[in-house]
């Protein structure tokens, strides 16, 4: 510890600590631009001069580490004067558009320029000019002129969003930003530059010019759509979401939020929001009153359930809805005397249902990724899934982390990666047993006999055995489940087999959970397993079709693991009864819509990945005669004479659930009676493999208009490695006919030699290929 | 004492007297009353009458969409709604004065950063119906069209002392 005395107040510092860290500790402000927190110093502003006993000259406090004994004056004459001559510099080239801007009134160089700018410019040459860029549809570099060249954007750029897309060019006067390699800012968490940025050179495009800062207000909210659980300031004018900023919340999204979490505000205020219940009558769509539409709800469900027998009522929910939602949809449901409700709607194998020992979690608090020193992931699109955990993970790497991963596809993580092993999506139990087999002989464990058998069958690779070193020379390690490997057919296997390896090396296990409640919607039971008796899980209500299906928030063609059979199965069914907040497909299928709130329109609870109960209220009122989803299931509740369906408020849902409980005790990722069997996937033909993109994952982000004009959003295509694009006869580029079950899609078809052989990439989530089979499976690829 | 004096100048009428003094010095005094409208009195070029938002030379409108007279209204008089234009501008696509909140403090005009709202010498406006003093930004527009010349001198006028 270091004794410095600032302003005349002492403190004890860490040794290496800077300057303005140090006075910040006091509670000291020293006025800066290019410092941030979070990133590495530059000391390029000069902002941040203070004078500092027995030197010279003025000393930048961001980059002057402390030293025992030094005395700091932050407002001294010498202080305020060095510190009013940089702004003056700041000032020449600064144009003076703050009415326009749309940074006015949230500006740091205007903040400041009150403090330490003169009243009047002595400067009367020209200003400099820098041309305005088109960075892409997200981030607006229009008025590059602005710029201070403080180069937050270009350390973000390298240092947390793990590619350099931004870079200062040329020198002295003529020094500029601008996008290098791809001319565009494609980073998935893009929109933080635009917070970082202290001046109006970096802005955001949908909002921009759209209102200024000091008319909005500004509401509390919890993101809707990753399982992280950012923390979000929705921004509100005249009930309407203009824009949403991060809160900071160190545990969770720190100070930054991911562009899907930042732009998808602009689904809300869709074209395609549903504001008014409807009814198809004749095959025509009447706008109906709530009375009439609960009542024709009401009265279906309860001949259904009195002629043809309860259980051919299922219910399927989005991972995305609340979890008062997810509650009161199970307790209509159950209410009803049936048990079929589920909320995985993109899992394929269900054989860990009852086995496990509580919701499946990530097995350890978001912030200690950060100091993991050794990953194993498993089927995980990280980046584009998770891009804020993913950034945690790559802040781990910078600190020595090894990164082993296992996966079908080989995306670029910008991150270094030690070890990895990109094999069909067959053949992944098969890899994590030959890591286990190595990694037993590593540590000369005797297995568990649920994975001995499979285990002695395998023959450890290189690449496994590289894994295995790497996993066990770790002393803080993590094995960690993508959502591919939930999705996976042998997604139980894929579990148990990573968890005996977790357990070998003792390493937290967890899965990184696919939306903002997929922990929520075990704990609200919103599961056919949870009550005594068992309901079918969400493959086998599209399997075993039913009579009548109650959709909560979603869209069976886009949401669910299977979009052909889903549709079938909705189409087959007497009753489908959408609550959602669009409208959408359903259109086709439904024979009642009831308009239902987004996350901003209602009072609700999320629960992410980690465990962590995040409850919000709306932000705005609902639109139109759209009325929050947990109203209208207590509604319906209360029509269909269930008992127990008399709540006043959504907080009397959430206590009934939680019910002051811990949480944490009804977390558990560790399956019980579940034993590994020899690759069983019988594979015949191309494999699909596919990843829910970016910008497809739910309701409202595929609405964004900006977001959907990004390249993570471009049409799907198919990819394949170029070997089995010339076995097909096929040139990369054309237009390829896709098949799986009786529909086929047309996408062009392109090589991709970091794909595994045998396997060909298509997206899921996408209108584009609803028309297609499950996630995973074989897929005919011929010359359209 | 001082009851007594009263009790006598009550009977002398002494305040009725000047009172009709100051009357008569009024009667035979140069008479100020202005026979509004056939005459008008003096306006200063400062005159905080109808507002009026006003052009360039070029017809392009000077109003920026800053919102800063917004912002500074006390009287919350003026409504702005923007958005960028096809030219990738910032205007304004709505600009609502209610006239019967305004005040006439001047402070808009103060705020404005390129003397797009003005206030002018206008003074006899009138609304028949409610709503009618709700001006809207086209008619904001036309009020500046029709006396540009007046406010511009009086602008020059204005512009040594700012």
């Amino acid at each position: 510890m270091i004794n410095i005395e600032i302003d005349g107040k002492h403190i004890d510092v860490e040794n290496g600590c800077s300057v303005i860290d140090a006075a910040h500790q006091l509670g000291i402000y020293i006025p800066h631009f290019c410092y941030h927190k979070k990133l590495s110093i530059a000391a390029n502003c000069r902002m941040c001069l203070v004078q500092i006993e027995k030197a010279p000259k003025p000393l930048p406090a961001c980059a002057t580490p402390v030293a025992e004994g030094m005395k700091v004056f932050t407002a001294s004459e010498q202080a305020v004067k060095a510190q009013k001559g940089v702004m003056e510099f700041l000032l020449i080239n600064h144009p003076l558009d703050c009415p326009i801007c749309d940074q006015g009134g949230e500006c740091e160089l205007q903040d400041l320029a009150v403090g330490y700018g003169g009243s009047a410019s002595r400067y009367h040459e020209e200003k400099r000019v820098v041309l305005h860029k088109d960075i892409g549809p997200l981030v607006a570099a229009e008025e590059m002129s602005r710029c201070i060249n403080c180069t937050r954007c270009v350390r973000f750029g390298i240092e947390i969003g793990g590619a350099m897309e931004l870079g200062q060019a040329f020198r002295g006067e003529h020094a500029e930003i601008m996008a290098f390699v791809s001319d565009t800012v494609d980073s998935e968490l893009s929109g933080n530059m635009i917070d970082l940025c202290p001046v109006g050179a970096l802005t955001s495009k949908p909002f921009r010019y759209s209102a200024r800062t000091w008319e909005l207000s500004r509401r509390k909210s919890i993101s809707p759509h990753d399982s992280l659980g950012s923390n979000l300031a929705v921004q509100v004018k005249n009930n309407r979401v203009m824009r949403v900023l991060p809160i900071e919340n160190e545990n969770v999204n720190e100070c930054w939020l991911s562009d899907k979490d930042r732009f998808s505000y602009e689904g809300l205020n869709s074209a395609e929001r549903l504001t008014k219940p409807m009814i198809k009558q004749g095959g025509k769509w009447l706008e109906v009153e709530w009375q009439v539409a609960l009542e024709y709800v009401s009265n279906g469900l309860r001949q259904i359930a009195h002629e043809t027998g309860a259980e051919y009522i299922g219910a399927l929910a989005t991972p995305h809805s609340t979890l008062e939602e997810l509650y009161l949809l199970q307790k209509l449901v159950r209410g009803l005397g049936s048990q079929n409700v589920d909320f995985r709607l993109r899992q394929s194998d269900f054989s860990a249902d009852s086995k496990q020992t509580g919701a499946p979690w990530l097995g350890m608090a978001v912030a200690d990724i950060n100091h993991v020193d050794r990953f194993l992931l498993v089927g995980s699109f990280l980046r584009k899934d998770h891009p804020l955990l993913a950034s945690r993970v790559r802040q781990a790497t910078k600190k020595g982390a090894q990164v082993n991963l296992i996966h079908a596809t080989d995306d670029d993580l910008l991150m270094p990666i030690a070890n990895k092993e990109i094999v069909p999506p067959a053949e992944m139990t098969t890899v994590l047993a030959q890591v286990l087999k190595a990694l037993a002989a590593a540590k000369q464990a005797t297995l568990d006999t649920s994975v001995q058998q499979v285990v002695q069958s395998v023959t450890p690779s290189a690449i496994a055995q590289a894994m295995a070193d790497s996993l066990a020379s770790g002393e803080r390690v993590a094995v960690l489940l993508g959502n591919f490997a939930q999705q996976h057919p042998q997604a139980s296997q894929l579990q148990l087999l990573a968890q005996h390896i977790a357990t070998l090396c003792g390493a937290k296990f967890g899965f990184f959970g696919e939306a903002a409640n997929s922990v929520g919607g075990y704990l609200a039971q919103a599961v056919p397993f949870a009550g005594a008796e068992h309901g079918m899980n969400a493959s086998a209500m599209l399997t075993a079709q039913r009579k009548a299906y109650i959709l909560l928030n979603a869209e069976v063609e886009l949401d669910m693991q299977n979009p052909q059979q889903a549709l079938a199965a909705m189409g087959a069914a007497d009753m489908v009864v959408a609550l959602s907040a669009y409208k959408h497909h359903a259109m086709e299928y439904a024979d009642v819509l009831l308009p239902i709130t987004p996350f901003t329109e209602t009072s609700g609870t999320f629960i992410s990945s980690e465990g962590r109960v995040q409850s919000f209220k709306g932000t705005v009122q609902p639109l139109g005669d759209a009325r929050p989803a947990w109203k209208v299931l207590r509604v319906l509740g209360n029509m269909l004479n269930i008992p127990g369906f008399d709540y006043n408020n959504s907080e009397a849902v959430r206590d009934e659930v939680l019910g002051g409980t811990d949480v944490s005790a009804k977390l558990g990722n560790v399956l019980h009676g579940v034993s590994a069997q020899n690759a069983t996937w019988n594979v015949t033909g191309l494999q699909r493999v596919s990843d829910v993109p970016i910008y497809a994952t739910d309701a409202i982000v595929r609405r964004a208009a900006s977001l959907q004009k990004t390249r993570d959003a471009a049409t799907p295509r198919a990819l394949i490695h170029s070997v089995e694009l010339e076995k097909l006869n096929l040139q990369s580029g054309e237009m390829v006919k896709l098949t799986q079950g009786h529909g086929s899609v047309r996408l062009s078809i392109i090589a991709d030699d970091s794909l595994p052989r045998g396997v060909v990439r298509v997206a899921a989530g996408h209108t584009i290929t609803a028309e297609l089979g499950a996630m995973f499976g074989t897929i005919r690829v011929e010359r359209a | 004492m001082e009851k007594i004096t009263n009790f006598f100048k009550t009977f002398l009428l002494l305040e009725l007297v000047k009172g009709m003094a100051l009357t008569g010095r009024h009667f035979f005094a140069r008479k100020i009353t202005v026979q509004f409208p056939e005459e008008k009195t003096p306006q200063g070029f400062r005159f905080r009458g109808l507002h009026a938002l006003r052009r360039y030379a070029n017809d392009e409108e000077r109003c920026i969409g800053c919102k800063l007279c917004e912002a500074v209204c006390p009287a919350m008089a003026i409504h702005i709604e923007t958005e960028e234009r096809t030219d990738g501008t910032r205007r304004t696509t709505r600009y609502d004065i209610d006239l019967v909140k305004c005040i006439f403090c001047g402070l808009c005009e103060e705020a404005c950063p390129v003397d797009a709202i003005v206030e002018t010498r206008i003074l006899e406006y009138h609304g028949e119906k409610r709503g009618d003093l709700y001006y809207t930004k086209p008619m904001l527009l036309a009020v500046g069209e029709k006396y540009e010349e007046q406010i511009a001198k009086d602008r020059a006028s204005d512009a040594k002392y700012r």
